[in-house]
C-alpha cells in the first residue's frame, strides 16, 4: 500500500490535474450501484450515485464514456457488458475510474458485490479491469467488506481505494456518501486548484469518517484504505472555473506555462531542509509572484477581489 | 469466577515479616481455627517476629482454610488465595470458607469480588451474619446507600458484637453524623473488649472522631499506640476522613506519621503518594508509589497512578499569569500535547478570567498558583481522581489542583469544559478560604450558583428528577445535605443535591445579599457548622432556612413543579409529529409544552422543535426567537447552536452570531467550523485579535483545508499590520495551493 506523503502529493496533484484538464487523455467512469437490501439502504445508494452523476459526467464530457449500472439492472452481465463497451471505447492513454456503491461481502476467501441474480466477485471484476487498456485505473470500491478486494485487484496501473481495511469489516459503511460528497466539496478541493483529485476525495471522505465515529465515541467499523501510485493525480472532478478553462485552447500555452512553475514549488518544497527559512520564502515568493502573473492573464480581467475568500 | 481471581492475585510473593495486614480475628468476620488466636494475639500487639514465627508453624495444618490464613497473614495473598479456592472447592457449601475468602478479597483492595463471595455464602445461608457484615463491609467501602441497611440487619439479628458497631460508627463519621458515631463507636469498643477482640479498629476509629472535633493527636491515638506500637492504622484512618472531607494538606501530615510508624504499610505510602500529587507534588508523590508497588503489587491504585504518571510526557505544561510583581505564575495548565496548542489560550484565559472574578467576590487572594489539568482520555482522568465519594464525573479539585476531562474525551455537546472549569475554580476559593474547612454542600452549592451566574448559558438546567424531588419533599434538610453526595439513599440523590446546593446558595444571595456568602466562608473558616453558621451569619434556625428555601425553590421552578406530566404527553405528540415531518402539527403541542416545563432544553427539546417549525412555516425571525432562548436557557447541543449561528449571519445579526459562536467554544472546541466562522465574523467587526486566535485555532486543528487556514491567518495579520507574519503565513498557503488566487493577490499585498 502506497501513501504519499503530503508535500509530494499535493504538488504533483496541481500539476497533472491540469495536464488531465489541458492534454487529450480522457477519463472514462463506470458507476456501478449494487442491491441496496431495504429501503432505507437502497434509497442512499441511490442517493450516491445521484450526487456523483453530475461531476462525472462534466469530468468525462463529450469525449469519453460514463456509464452508469444501477438498481434492478446491475446484474453481472449487464456489468459485464459494460467493460466489452470500456475496453472498446478507452484509449491506451487515456484513464477509467470504476466506483462501486452497495453491499459487499467477504466469506474469509473472496469478496462479492451484492447485485440482482448471482454476485459479482471480486476476481470477476477484476478479470473485467484486465480488459480495459487505460493507462491508469481507479477503483473505489464504497461496499461493507471492500477491503477484501485489494489484494485481488492489485495492479501496477491501477489505483484502488475501499471503505474498509480488510473483508472482516462488514457493517454497512458511511465512507460512500463521504466520498459522493467530496465530488462536488470545495473543502475537499485542498490545492484550491477547482479540481478534486483522487486523493483529495480520499483524504476528505476519510476525514468524514474518522469524525463520524469521533463524534459518536463508537468503535470505528471502516478504515479507508488507499493503495496504488499517483492517486494525486487522478482527475475526479472539476469544479468552477476549472471545467471552462479546459475546453479553452486559447489559455492552453498559459495553462503549460502555469504547470511548470507549480512543478518548481513542489521540487523547492521538497528541498525545504536543504535552504534556509529565508532562502526558501523568497525562492517561494518569487515563484509563486510568477504564478499570480500568469493567473492574472488566464483570469483575464475576471480577478477575484483580493481580499475576499471565494 | 476462578480465572479471574487468579487473575486479580497473579503476583506471588512472599512479603516481609511485617506486612501489616488487618487485624482479622473475632466470629463476626467469618469462623476461623482457634489455632490461629495465638498468632493473632501476637499480631495485635505488633510482635512481628513471634507473629510470623507462629503463623509460619501453621503452613503445614492439616486444614487448609488455616493454611490460607497464614500465608495471608505472612503476606503471601496468592498462597492464602489458593488454599481458600482449594478450600471451598472441598467444602462448597460452607458459607464461612466463601467470607474468608471475600475478607482476603478486600485485603487485596477487590470490593467487587469480595462482595461476590459474600454474596455466595449468602445463598448458602440467607441469614448469615458474618457474610452481611462483609457484604456491607464491601458496599461501605464503595460508599453505596445499601451498606447501612445490610449492617443494620446484621444487627438485628446478632447485637452482641462488634463488627456491625463499628461499622455504623464509621459511615456515620463519613456522613458527619458525629453524635451518631461515638454511640456506636462506644458500644463497639465495649463489646470488643468483652469479646476478646483486639479494639485497634475502634480505638482508630475513635481517634478519627476526635481529629473531626478538632483534635487529631487524642487520647484514642495514643491508646492504640499503647496496644500496638506499630499500628500505623491509625494514622492513616485519620488520613482517610481528612481526604474525604478534602483536607488533603491534612491528609499528608497524618500519612507522613502512618509511615513513620509502620514503614511497611504500604496502603499509606500509596496513599500518601496520591495525596501528594493532589498537592502536585508529583516527585515526591511517585517515590511512595514506588515504595508502595515494591511492598503491594495489588493494588490497582498504585499501579494505575504510575501509569498515569508515566503518561505525563504526553503532556505539556505551561505557566501563565503574573502575580503582581511577583515572577511568579498564577496559573499553571497541563494539556495533552496533541491538543495543547489548541486549547492552550483557551483554558489559560477562563482561569485568569474566573481567578481575578472569584478574587473580588470572595474578598481572598490565592496562596498559590492554580494547576488546572485536563485529561483527553476518561480513564486517566478517573485514575486521578478516584476513590472520592461521590465524585462527579467531570471535574475535581484538590485545593490548589484541579483535574477534569477535556472535551476531546467526550462526544460533542455532551461536555461543557468551560462551565465544569469554572466550577471546579469556584471550589479552589471556597476550599482555600476555609483552609478546607467548608462543608461539602456548600462547596458545591457555591460552584453551582457561580456558574449560573458567569453565564446564563452555563451551568445545570433543572431536571425532571429535581423537580419531581421538590413536589416529593424528598430533598435533604440542609444540615443533613452532606449525606446526599455522601452516601445517597436512592437513585440520582447525588445529582439532585448538587442542584440544591445550588439553588441554596441562590437562595442566600437573593434573600440576604450576596456578601453574606464571604461571611459565611469565614464561618466555616472558624470551624463553625453548617447549623451554627446559618445561626450566626443569616441569623435563622436550619429547619426554618428548610422551610423557606422550599417555598422558594417553588416559586423558582414556577410551572415546572405541576407542568411534568403535561410536558411529557405534549411533547410526545410533538415529537411524533416532528417525525412524519407534520411541522404545522408541530407548533401546538411544542407550544404546550415549553409553557409547562420552559426549563428544559435536553434532547428533543419543545425549543428545537418550534425553531424547526416555525422555520418551515417561513417565519425565520419567530425560529430564531426560539433558538435563543434555547441557547439562553443553557442549550448546548452544537448542531443545534451552529444552526442559530447560521440564521443570524443570514438575519444580518453578525454580532449576536458571534455570541453564539464564542458559547459554543466552551462547548465543543474541537469544531474547525465554528473558529473559522468566527474569526471570520471577529475580522468583519474589527477584533482582530480574538479573530487571530479564531483562525490559529483552525491551524491548530490541522484541517484538510490547511491552505485557507494559512490565509485566513495571513488575513489577520495584514489587519493588524504584521506583514512579516502575514507574509509567512500567505506564502504557507500557497506552498499547499500555488493557484489559490486570492492568497496569491494578498501576496503582491505583503512581499518583501
Amino acid at each position: 500500500m502506497t501513501r504519499p506523503g503530503m508535500r509530494t502529493a499535493t504538488r504533483m496533484g496541481l500539476v497533472i490535474a491540469l495536464a488531465a484538464a489541458g492534454g487529450s487523455a480522457k477519463t472514462h467512469f463506470l458507476l456501478i450501484e449494487g442491491l441496496g437490501g431495504t429501503p432505507k439502504f437502497a434509497d442512499r445508494f441511490r442517493a450516491q450515485v445521484e450526487t456523483m452523476l453530475p461531476s462525472m459526467r462534466r469530468t468525462a464530457g463529450e469525449d469519453a464514456k460514463a456509464i452508469v449500472v444501477a438498481g434492478m439492472e446491475a446484474t453481472g452481465e449487464r456489468i459485464g457488458a459494460a467493460f466489452v463497451e470500456l475496453a472498446a471505447a478507452v484509449g491506451p492513454g487515456d484513464d477509467l475510474a470504476v466506483i462501486l456503491v452497495g453491499h459487499g461481502t467477504h466469506d474469509g476467501d473472496s469478496y462479492k458485490l451484492n447485485v440482482p441474480g448471482p454476485d459479482v466477485t471480486g476476481k470477476q471484476l477484476a478479470r473485467w479491469l484486465d480488459s480495459v487498456p487505460a493507462a491508469r485505473q481507479l477503483v473505489v470500491n464504497t461496499t461493507s467488506a471492500s477491503g477484501g478486494t485489494l489484494e485481488t485487484l492489485t495492479s501496477p496501473r491501477r489505483i484502488v481505494i475501499t471503505a474498509t481495511k480488510n473483508g472482516r469489516e462488514r457493517t454497512a459503511t458511511v465512507f460512500g456518501s463521504y466520498w459522493a460528497e467530496a465530488l462536488g466539496a470545495q473543502e475537499a478541493d485542498t490545492d484550491k486548484n477547482e479540481s478534486v483529485s483522487a486523493l483529495e476525495a480520499f483524504r476528505y471522505a476519510e476525514a468524514k469518517v474518522k469524525a463520524h465515529f469521533e463524534e459518536r465515541k463508537g468503535l470505528a467499523t471502516e478504515h479507508p484504505v488507499l493503495q496504488g501510485e499517483r492517486a494525486e493525480s487522478f482527475l475526479l472532478a472539476r469544479l468552477g472555473a476549472a471545467a471552462a478553462l479546459a475546453d479553452d485552447p486559447a489559455k492552453r500555452e498559459l495553462l503549460v506555462a502555469r504547470e511548470d512553475l507549480e512543478r518548481r514549488v513542489a521540487e523547492l518544497s521538497l528541498r525545504k531542509d536543504e535552504l534556509s527559512s529565508e532562502e526558501y520564502l523568497d525562492t517561494l515568493q518569487e515563484l509563486l509572484l510568477r504564478i499570480a502573473e500568469i493567473q492574472e492573464r488566464i483570469d483575464a480581467g475576471s480577478r477575484e477581489d483580493s481580499e475576499e475568500r471565494p | 469466577m476462578t480465572r479471574s481471581r487468579s487473575a486479580a492475585l497473579c503476583l506471588g510473593l512472599l512479603l516481609p515479616l511485617a506486612i501489616p495486614a488487618a487485624a482479622q480475628r473475632g466470629v463476626e468476620k467469618g469462623h476461623r481455627d482457634p489455632a490461629l488466636e495465638p498468632c493473632d494475639i501476637h499480631h495485635d500487639r505488633g510482635r512481628v517476629i513471634e507473629a510470623a514465627s507462629c503463623y509460619r508453624s501453621l503452613l503445614g495444618d492439616q486444614s487448609l482454610a488455616t493454611q490460607a490464613e497464614a500465608h495471608w497473614m505472612l503476606g503471601d495473598l496468592k498462597a492464602a488465595n489458593d488454599r481458600f479456592r482449594e478450600a471451598v472447592r472441598l467444602e462448597p457449601e460452607n458459607p464461612d470458607l466463601r467470607v474468608r475468602w471475600g475478607y482476603l478479597y478486600i485485603e487485596s483492595h477487590n470490593e467487587a469480588e469480595g462482595a461476590q463471595l459474600f454474596q455466595e455464602a449468602l445463598e448458602l445461608d440467607d441469614r448469615h451474619v458474618p457474610a452481611r457484615l462483609g457484604m456491607a463491609r464491601a458496599l461501605g467501602a464503595r460508599f453505596e446507600g445499601k451498606a447501612l441497611e445490610t449492617v443494620r440487619e446484621a444487627l438485628e439479628d446478632k447485637s452482641d458484637q462488634a463488627e456491625g458497631h463499628l461499622l455504623l460508627g464509621r459511615m456515620a463519621l463519613e456522613e458527619g453524623d458525629l453524635e451518631t458515631a461515638r454511640n456506636s463507636l462506644e458500644t463497639a469498643l465495649a463489646k470488643s473488649e468483652a469479646l476478646g477482640i483486639a479494639p485497634l479498629e475502634a480505638y482508630a476509629l475513635l481517634a478519627v472522631l476526635g481529629m473531626l472535633e478538632g483534635e487529631p493527636d487524642n487520647e484514642w491515638v495514643d491508646r492504640a499506640l499503647q496496644f500496638n506500637p506499630r499500628y500505623g492504622q491509625v494514622y492513616a484512618e485519620q488520613a482517610h476522613f481528612y481526604v474525604i472531607t478534602r483536607r488533603y494538606r491534612e491528609a499528608t501530615e497524618r500519612l507522613r506519621k502512618a509511615i513513620g510508624v509502620a514503614p511497611s504499610l504500604w496502603r499509606a505510602h500509596a496513599e500518601l503518594g496520591v495525596n501528594l500529587m493532589r498537592e502536585g507534588h508529583d516527585q515526591e508523590g511517585r517515590q511512595h508509589l514506588e515504595i508502595a508497588y515494591e511492598g503491594d503489587p495489588y493494588s490497582a491504585k498504585t499501579v494505575n497512578t504510575l501509569r498515569l504518571l508515566d503518561k505525563y510526557d504526553e503532556f505539556e505544561t505551561f505557566a501563565s499569569g503574573q502575580s503582581g510583581e511577583q515572577a511568579h505564575p498564577r496559573v499553571i495548565v497541563r494539556l495533552p500535547r496533541k491538543e495543547a496548542a489548541l486549547l492552550r489560550p483557551y483554558v489559560t484565559e477562563l482561569t485568569e478570567r474566573a481567578i481575578e472574578t472569584f478574587e473580588r467576590k470572595y474578598a481572598f487572594r490565592l496562596q498559590q498558583p492554580v494547576r488546572v489539568e485536563l485529561y483527553d482520555n476518561h480513564d486517566d482522568f478517573a485514575v486521578r481522581t478516584m476513590a472520592m465519594p461521590g465524585i462527579g464525573l467531570l471535574g475535581v479539585t484538590f485545593g490548589y489542583v484541579v483535574a477534569m476531562d477535556s472535551p476531546s474525551g467526550r462526544r460533542p455537546g455532551e461536555f461543557h469544559w468551560g462551565t465544569t472549569l469554572w466550577h471546579e475554580l469556584a471550589h479552589v476559593f471556597t476550599l482555600e478560604s476555609t483552609n478546607h474547612l467548608v462543608p461539602r454542600w456548600y462547596s458545591e452549592g457555591i460552584s453551582m450558583y457561580e456558574e449560573w451566574e458567569a453565564d446564563p448559558r452555563w451551568g445545570e438546567a433543572v431536571t425532571p428528577e429535581f423537580i419531581d424531588a421538590v413536589q416529593n419533599e424528598k430533598l435533604l434538610p440542609v444540615e443533613e445535605l452532606d449525606r446526599g453526595f455522601i452516601r445517597p439513599r436512592y437513585p440520582g440523590q447525588v445529582a439532585i443535591s448538587y442542584m440544591q446546593a445550588g439553588y441554596a446558595c441562590r437562595f442566600v444571595a437573593e434573600r440576604w445579599g450576596f456578601e453574606k456568602h464571604v461571611e459565611l466562608l469565614r464561618g466555616f473558616a472558624d470551624g463553625r457548622s453548617t447549623a451554627s453558621n446559618l445561626r450566626s451569619v443569616l441569623e435563622i434556625e436550619p429547619t426554618d432556612f428548610d422551610t423557606d428555601f422550599d417555598v422558594f425553590m417553588r416559586a423558582e421552578l414556577g410551572p415546572a413543579l405541576e407542568g411534568l406530566g403535561r410536558w411529557r404527553r405534549h411533547l410526545k405528540k410533538a415529537l411524533e409529529a416532528a417525525r412524519e415531518e407534520d411541522w404545522d402539527a408541530v407548533l401546538e403541542p411544542a407550544r404546550a409544552a415549553k409553557e409547562a416545563y420552559p426549563q428544559f432544553i435536553g434532547p428533543g427539546s419543545s425549543y428545537s422543535l418550534l425553531a424547526t417549525a416555525l422555520d418551515q412555516a417561513g417565519n425565520r425571525a419567530a425560529a430564531i426567537a426560539e433558538l435563543r432562548e434555547y441557547e439562553r436557557r443553557g442549550g448546548r447541543a452544537p448542531e443545534t447552536l451552529q444552526r442559530l449561528a447560521g440564521w443570524l449571519e443570514e438575519a444580518g445579526q453578525p454580532e449576536a452570531a458571534i455570541g453564539v459562536y464564542e458559547g459554543l467554544l466552551y462547548n465543543w472546541p474541537q469544531d474547525e467550523k465554528t473558529h473559522r466562522r468566527l474569526g471570520n465574523l471577529l475580522l468583519a467587526a474589527g477584533d482582530t485579535q480574538q479573530a487571530l486566535r479564531e483562525f490559529s485555532a483552525v491551524v491548530d486543528l490541522d484541517p484538510l483545508d490547511r491552505a485557507g487556514a494559512e490565509y485566513d491567518l495571513a488575513r489577520a495579520y495584514v489587519k493588524i499590520g504584521n506583514l512579516a507574519k502575514a507574509r509567512v503565513h500567505v506564502l504557507q498557503a500557497l506552498e499547499r495551493a500555488p493557484t489559490f488566487r486570492p492568497a496569491l493577490n494578498l501576496l503582491r499585498q505583503v512581499k518583501r
